[in-house]
C-alpha cells in the first residue's frame, strides 16, 4: 500500500499541501477533485518522490520512499504527468519504450505490442511523437506509464496520473478510465487526478476532496460525492443525482444563482 | 520481415549506419593522407599502414615513409579524435539540456578552456609545479579545468529548483564567453613577446602541431571520455522528456548530468588545448543525424562521434589543399560552413514552434 501521513509542503512559508493523509491500496482506484489551485498536483509530485517534503512520512508497500532509490522507486510506480512534449523527434514507440527504463524485461517486444495494442497506439507506434494530436500524445504518455508497470509482480505497484484524459473527447476518456480500472486486476493501485465530476464518478472507488491545500474528505466515492461536500469544495452549487438507468452517480453543476450559494461561500 | 523484432531490426539499422560512417571515415583517412603538399599514391597508403600492421611487404621509400608516418597519420588521427570528441561533446549536451542549439561553443565551454589555456601559454614558465607534476599533460588539463568552470558556472546560472531553463542558459553562455574573451585579451596584455606569440599561432586553431605524443594524450583524454558518454543513452534519451520524467523511468538525474558535464568538458577542453577553438562540428554534427536517423541516442551518440570525425578529417584535409602549399586554420572552414548551418537552424525551429 501506497501511504502518506501529515505530508506537508510549503512555498515561502504559505503551504501548498497542508498536513495530508492519503492511503491507496492495490486494486483500487482512487480518484483526487478539487478546484484549480488546490494543491493536487503538487500532492502528487511529493507522493511520486519529485520533490521532498521537510515534514511528515511516505511510504510504498511499507517502505520509506527517502530510502529508494530512483531505479527501486521506478520499479513500483509510475508517473503520468500533465503535459509531455519531447526536445527531440522520437518516434511514438520510442518513447513507449522509454517507460522501460532500466528494468531488464524477458521480451519487450511482446510487452510493447501489448501494451500498444491495449491503449490503441500501436498503430501510430512509427508517427514523430510530436506530431501527433493532443490526445494521441496523452495515449502514447499512457502507454509509456503502462509499460513500466504491466508485468506482474509478487508486490503491489502504483499508478499517479495527473489529468490523463485532458485533451481527450468523451469516448477516449472512457476508454482510458477503463484500461487504468483494469489495472486492479493486475495487482495495482492508482491515484488519479480528475477534472470531470461525472469521470470520477463513474470510475473511482475512492474519492478524495482537496481544498487550499488540504483534504477535506476522503472514503467511498459514494459517500464523498454528495452536493454538500462538492458545493463546499468547489465553491459552486452542485446537484448530486442517480442515474436512473444504471445506479451510478450524476454530479451537474448549476448556474450560480441561487441566494443560497451565498451563504455556503461563508460558512 | 515482419518476424524479425523491433529491436532486432533497429540494432541492425543502427549496426549498418555506422559501419557506413566507419567505412566513410576510412575512406576520407586514405585520401587525406594520400594528399597535401607531397603526394603519395592511395595504394602506397594502404601499403605503408598495412606493413606497418605487419600484414604486408612494402615497397615505398623513405621520404614518403617519413612524410605519412611522423606527419600526416598523427595530423590526421588528431583531428579525427578531436571531430568525435566534439560531435559526440555536442550530442551529449543537446542532449542533456534538452534543445538542439546547444554547443560547447555557444554555452561557454570552449571559451573557458581557451581562458585557462592561454593562461598557462602565457604564464606557463611560472607554473613549474604543476608543469613538473602533469608533464604533456598541463595543458590538456589546464583546458579541461576551465571548460569545467565555465560549464559549471552556466549551468548554475540557468538551473534552480531542479530545472534548467533553456534562454537563460543560453544567456549564461554569452556572458561566460564575453569574460572569457575579456580575460584573454587580459592576459595577453600581460603576456611577453614570445607568449603572445605561442598564443597567436595556438588560437588560430589547426591541427599542424600534431604529432604521436599529442594523439596518445587526445586518445586518452577524449576517446576513452566517449566510451563513458556513450553508455549514458539510456538518460539522456529519459531527459528528453524532462528531469522530473526521466527520475520517474527510474533514471538517477544528478549522476547522468554529472557524468555529461564532468566528460564532455574534459574532452571538448583537451580538444581545445591540441587544435583551439573549432565551432560548429560539435552543433551540426548531432542535428544531422537526428535529422536522418532519428533521436535515439544509442544512434546519435557513436554516429555523432563517426560523423564529426569525418567532417573535420574533411576539413583538415581542405583547410591543407585548398591554399597549398601554405595552410588554412581548419577553425575559419569549419565556422564558414557552420553559420550559415547555424542561422538556417535558427530559422527553422522558429518556424516549427509558431
Amino acid at each position: 500500500m501506497l501511504q502518506a501521513k501529515n505530508i506537508h509542503f510549503c512555498i515561502r512559508q504559505r503551504p501548498i499541501v497542508d498536513q495530508a493523509d492519503v492511503l491507496l491500496q492495490a486494486g483500487e482506484l482512487l480518484a483526487v477533485l478539487g478546484p484549480n489551485g488546490a494543491g493536487k498536483s503538487t500532492l502528487l509530485k511529493i507522493l511520486s518522490g519529485e520533490i521532498s517534503c521537510k515534514k511528515g512520512d511516505i511510504r510504498y508497500n511499507g517502505f520509506p520512499i527517502r530510502g529508494l532509490s530512483s531505479r527501486a522507486l521506478a520499479r513500483v510506480r509510475a508517473v503520468m504527468p500533465q503535459h509531455c512534449s519531447l526536445s527531440f523527434p522520437f518516434k511514438a514507440i520510442e518513447v513507449v519504450e522509454l517507460g522501460l527504463g532500466s528494468q531488464t524485461i524477458s521480451s519487450p517486444d511482446d510487452l510493447l505490442r501489448e501494451v500498444m495494442t491495449e491503449t490503441n497506439t500501436w498503430e501510430l507506434r512509427d508517427q514523430q511523437y510530436g506530431k501527433l494530436s493532443g490526445g494521441e500524445k496523452q495515449r502514447v504518455q499512457l502507454a509509456r506509464v503502462l509499460v513500466q508497470i504491466w508485468e506482474i509482480k509478487p508486490y503491489p505497484r502504483y499508478l499517479l496520473l495527473d489529468e490523463p484524459t485532458s485533451s481527450m473527447d468523451i469516448a477516449q476518456q472512457h476508454h482510458v478510465l477503463q484500461i487504468v480500472s483494469r489495472l486492479k486486476e493486475r495487482n495495482i493501485g492508482i491515484l488519479a487526478i480528475v477534472h470531470d465530476l461525472n469521470l470520477a464518478a463513474a470510475y473511482a472507488d475512492k474519492v478524495a476532496l482537496l481544498k487550499d491545500g488540504v483534504i477535506r474528505h476522503q472514503g467511498e466515492a459514494a459517500a464523498v460525492l454528495t452536493s454538500e461536500n462538492l458545493e463546499k469544495t468547489f465553491d459552486h452549487p452542485v446537484k448530486v443525482a442517480k442515474d436512473p438507468d444504471n445506479d451510478q452517480l450524476i454530479i451537474i453543476s448549476r448556474k450560480q444563482t441561487n441566494p443560497f450559494t451565498h451563504e455556503i461561500k461563508q460558512a | 520481415m515482419l518476424t524479425l523484432s523491433l529491436r532486432k531490426s533497429k540494432l541492425y539499422i543502427n549496426a549498418l549506419v555506422l559501419g557506413g560512417l566507419g567505412l566513410g571515415l576510412f575512406l576520407v583517412m586514405v585520401l587525406a593522407l594520400s594528399q597535401g603538399a607531397f603526394h603519395i599514391p592511395a595504394d602506397t597508403v594502404v601499403q605503408i599502414l598495412l606493413s606497418k600492421l605487419g600484414l604486408a611487404e612494402a615497397s615505398y621509400n623513405l621520404q614518403q615513409y617519413n612524410v605519412l608516418w611522423q606527419i600526416r597519420v598523427p595530423r590526421i588521427l588528431l583531428s579525427m579524435i578531436v571531430g568525435g570528441a566534439l560531435g559526440i561533446a555536442g550530442a551529449a549536451l543537446q542532449g542533456l539540456f534538452r534543445n538542439p542549439l546547444v554547443e560547447p561553443g555557444i554555452i561557454g565551454v570552449s571559451s573557458g578552456a581557451a581562458l585557462f589555456a592561454v593562461i598557462f601559454i602565457v604564464f606557463g614558465s611560472h607554473l613549474t609545479l604543476f608543469t613538473d607534476t602533469f608533464g604533456a599533460f598541463t595543458l590538456p588539463i589546464m583546458a579541461f579545468l576551465g571548460g569545467l568552470l565555465s560549464v559549471f558556472l552556466v549551468y548554475q546560472l540557468a538551473s534552480g529548483q531542479g530545472k534548467t531553463d533553456i534562454s537563460l542558459l543560453i544567456l549564461a553562455g554569452v556572458a561566460i564567453n564575453a569574460l572569457a574573451a575579456a580575460l584573454i585579451g587580459l592576459v595577453i596584455f600581460y603576456g611577453d613577446d614570445t607568449a603572445i606569440r605561442n598564443y597567436t599561432f595556438w588560437s588560430l586553431g589547426d591541427v599542424g602541431g600534431a604529432s604521436w605524443d599529442k594523439v596518445g594524450i587526445a586518445f586518452l583524454l577524449a576517446v576513452l571520455p566517449s566510451g563513458i558518454i556513450l553508455a549514458q543513452y539510456g538518460g539522456l534519451n529519459a531527459l528528453a522528456m524532462g528531469e522530473a520524467e526521466a527520475f520517474h523511468v527510474g533514471i538517477n538525474v544528478q549522476k547522468v548530468k554529472f557524468i555529461v558535464l564532468f566528460f564532455s568538458a574534459l574532452m571538448v577542453g583537451v580538444g581545445v588545448s591540441m587544435t583551439g577553438i573549432i565551432g560548429f562540428v560539435g552543433l551540426i554534427v548531432p542535428h544531422l543525424i537526428r535529422l536522418v536517423f532519428g533521436a535515439d541516442h544509442r544512434l546519435v551518440l557513436p554516429a555523432s562521434f563517426l560523423l564529426g570525425a569525418l567532417l573535420l578529417a574533411i576539413a583538415d584535409l581542405l583547410a591543407r589543399t585548398i591554399v597549398s602549399p601554405a595552410e588554412m586554420p581548419i577553425g575559419i572552414l569549419t565556422a564558414v560552413i557552420g553559420c550559415p548551418f547555424f542561422i538556417w537552424l535558427i530559422r527553422n525551429i522558429r518556424k516549427t514552434t509558431n
